[in-house]
């Protein structure tokens, strides 16, 4: 079975084509800039033939087009012919208490996703652009819609509920819903996998870091607990958000530099966070590299960053009564040796018994970094959510065929 | 011959025809400004054409320093700046507006009277340089766009698009139809309108639109009112403000109008409807006739220090 997963941004389109025999992945790219001045298609092949063409892209639909010309084009094609494409998966950010799972898209299905708009301006209308572009380019084809919020609908109204009026909560679905779901899902499986553990057994707490964080903790498979909540800017602090902030700061600061909503939500998405605080970068490794200069506020930055990392282990191991294993994965924690280290020393009292030495130097490789017989284990798994989603997509379909 | 995306296209279903990639501004005072900025801001690139070299680099100056201000506002960060600016260019040649897909035309002549007749000779001068269906509209408040386009070719590519100040903020524009729009124009300026986030509010073309007849009421009003005596600048704008939750009172509203524009639109209606309501106050006129041109000038019916506002420039008794 040959599969496209796409992931449409407000003004790119992430894809993968993969081949679900091998979980090969046959083709990826990029669409960048669509609806923008000098937009281009980067593409690469299983063989290795990489490509950058560039072109007018109007909207997705004409992204999807040329990204499926490319697709099958005698040059850099992998295909033949559609009808070698036998589902399509899309990433879907926001699906509310909608949608617990990964769902075949219906009619029905669509206009589920639509009444989610509301809680995701900005990333859910380019998600459903790429499945009205998919539906007619490819009539006929399945295709299948993953949530990023859906892995974290196991947590218990306690875990997910704000304490503000409960009306509010009914009027406008206002809780935690939590993001980075099918991340989340792969690395604890992977690692559960990779330690010959019954995921059941398990009681994990899996850090994903990258521009965007969030840390999640998994019990016995389910999410119990996640840091990102109704939006992606609670939790820890970020390349440029905020993470958790005193609701009365924003007031504060809405009122004192007159600012609207607008420009506060700009504030807390795009100038805060790690950015914020340095004044170096969003950038890990160029923060990292001030720091090394001695600069003050990058090692502050720094400081805040595993602090809050840490002190949301802490919080979580208490919230599951205990933990066996902490995963890293994402940009930072897959590639970021020293955030690992700061994050994970001095946890004996958890049962946590780092090694440096694993650690040292190892980027995007799955490897564990806890001493042989501490008691919990620390380890790195790279992210794969286009898998996790090309995978669901596979079940689905065969489901819908088998039934 | 580099390959490009359209060798990879499924089909011709692949229009070229009917995006919006390029917008000329044409006179980039502040409301050309704006337009310009706002427009940039969701991506397409502006060319604006001024009278002078001088006057483009005046351009680059206040738009760069306004979007400083942006930033200091939090609405906006260095990176989202640099793109917007990237989209800019200044030219005081027409031939630049060649490619253009939307031509709006926003200029403002420092002369008292009407300026129909410029309007009417840039859009001659638009009209020989863009292709036959590129429309044309413009950002004027008073005048009427049929009459404005009325020696023209082809009349039926043009429409009215008229900004509020200040329209970062401001989300509606009026899309007013003449005589002679088309269609097909009148739904290209519509969907402009969406491209740049703003609800369109479809005007049957008449002198005014609807925003500037009405708020010239107010402000003809306002001013009765104080020559009346019945209380201070300060106080008539706070009762606004506060009372009805108007973004800013009449007067402080007249001063980011600019008296000077705002006696402009005043004349023309008037003109047109004969209408005592519409006749500019004599505040106003005396105001403009010393200068004091409100915002811009640093002194209206408020003097103002870097944009902010730090006296009320004029009092009722002087008006008894």
């Amino acid at each position: 079975m040959k599969i496209i997963v796409l992931n449409c941004g407000s003004s790119s389109i992430k894809y993968q084509l993969f081949d679900m025999t091998t979980t090969e992945v046959l083709a990826k790219g990029v669409a960048e800039k669509i609806g923008l001045h000098g937009s281009f298609i980067k593409h690469e092949r299983l063989d290795g033939t990489k490509v950058k063409i560039e072109g007018e892209i109007l909207d997705h639909q004409a992204g999807i087009e040329y990204i499926l010309g490319i697709l099958k084009s005698e040059k850099y094609g992998s295909i033949k012919n559609f009808n070698e494409i036998d589902a399509v998966g899309h990433r879907v950010v926001h699906g509310a208490e909608a949608f617990k799972g990964s769902e075949y898209i219906t009619d029905e299905v669509v206009k589920k996703m639509e009444e989610c708009i509301d809680l995701a301006p900005l990333h859910n209308p380019p998600n459903l652009k790429g499945i009205y572009a998919m539906q007619h380019l490819l009539p006929g084809v399945p295709q299948v819609g993953a949530f990023d919020t859906a892995f974290h609908q196991t947590m218990e109204p306690h875990a997910y509920m704000y304490a503000i009026p409960y009306s509010l909560y009914r009027k406008y679905g206002l809780r935690r819903y939590g993001f980075h779901g099918s991340s989340h899902r792969y690395v604890s499986a992977r690692a559960a996998e990779m330690l010959g553990k019954d995921l059941k057994d398990l009681k994990m707490i899996t850090c994903h870091l990258g521009n965007g964080a969030s840390i999640a903790a998994i019990k016995g498979g389910k999410s119990v607990d996640t840091s990102m909540g109704l939006t992606p800017v609670e939790g820890l602090i970020m390349g440029t958000r905020t993470g958790d902030l005193d609701a009365g700061v924003l007031l504060y600061i809405m009122q004192k530099e007159n600012i609207d909503h607008l420009n506060a939500n700009i504030l807390v998405n795009k100038h805060s966070g790690m950015l914020g605080i340095t004044g170096v970068s969003s950038d890990m490794r160029e923060i990292e590299t001030a720091a090394e200069a001695n600069n003050e506020r990058a090692i502050l930055g720094l400081e805040m960053y595993h602090y809050r990392i840490r002190k949301y282990i802490g919080s979580y191991a208490a919230a599951m009564g205990g933990v066996d294993v902490i995963i890293f994965t994402g940009g930072v924690g897959e590639n970021g040796p020293e955030t690992r280290e700061e994050v994970c020393k001095d946890m004996e009292f958890l049962g946590l018994e780092f090694d440096p030495e694993a650690n040292k130097g190892k980027r995007g490789k799955e490897v564990i970094i806890s001493k042989p017989g501490s008691r919990v284990t620390a380890m790195v798994v790279p992210t794969n959510e286009e898998l996790v989603i090309a995978r669901d997509t596979e079940r689905i379909v065969l489901e819908s065929v088998n039934k | 011959m580099p390959e490009t995306l359209d060798d990879f296209a499924l089909s011709k279903r692949i229009q070229k025809k009917g995006s919006i990639q390029k917008v000329a501004v044409i006179g980039c005072g502040s409301m050309g400004q704006e337009i310009t900025r706002t427009v940039a801001q969701h991506g397409m690139d502006v060319v604006f054409i001024e009278v002078s070299e001088a006057k483009i680099k005046e351009v680059f100056q206040q738009i760069d320093a306004h979007l400083d201000e942006v930033i200091n506002q939090w609405g906006l960060t260095v990176g989202e700046k640099r793109v917007i600016l990237s989209h800019i260019k200044g030219s005081v040649d027409f031939n630049d507006i060649r490619d253009a897909d939307l031509v709006i035309e926003s200029i403002n002549s420092q002369k008292p009277g009407t300026n129909i007749n410029m309007r009417k000779e840039v859009f001659r001068k638009v009209e020989e340089i863009v292709a036959e269906d590129v429309v044309i509209t413009s950002n004027n408040s008073t005048l009427m766009i049929s009459e404005i386009a009325s020696e023209l070719k082809h009349p039926e590519r043009t429409a009215g698009l008229h900004f509020i100040s200040p329209s970062a903020s401001i989300k509606i524009v009026e899309v007013i139809r003449g005589i002679e729009t088309n269609d097909a124009t009148f739904d290209f300026v519509l969907k402009f309108a969406k491209m740049i986030e703003k609800q369109a509010i479809v005007i049957n073309e008449s002198p005014g639109h609807v925003s500037s007849r009405l708020i010239v009421t107010l402000i003809n009003e306002a001013c009765e009112t104080l020559m009346e005596g019945v209380a201070s600048v300060q106080c008539i704008d706070t009762t606004m403000k506060m009372g009805y939750g108007l973004l800013f009172g009449p007067f402080e509203m007249a001063d980011r109008i600019g008296l000077d524009n705002l006696l402009k639109w005043m004349d023309n209606l008037y003109a047109e409807y004969g209408l005592q309501k519409f006749k500019a106050s004599p505040i106003i006129k005396r105001l403009v006739r010393a200068g004091y041109h409100g915002l811009k000038t640093g002194k209206g019916f408020y003097k103002y220090e870097n944009g902010k506002i730090i006296s009320q420039a004029i009092t009722a008794t002087e008006f008894k």
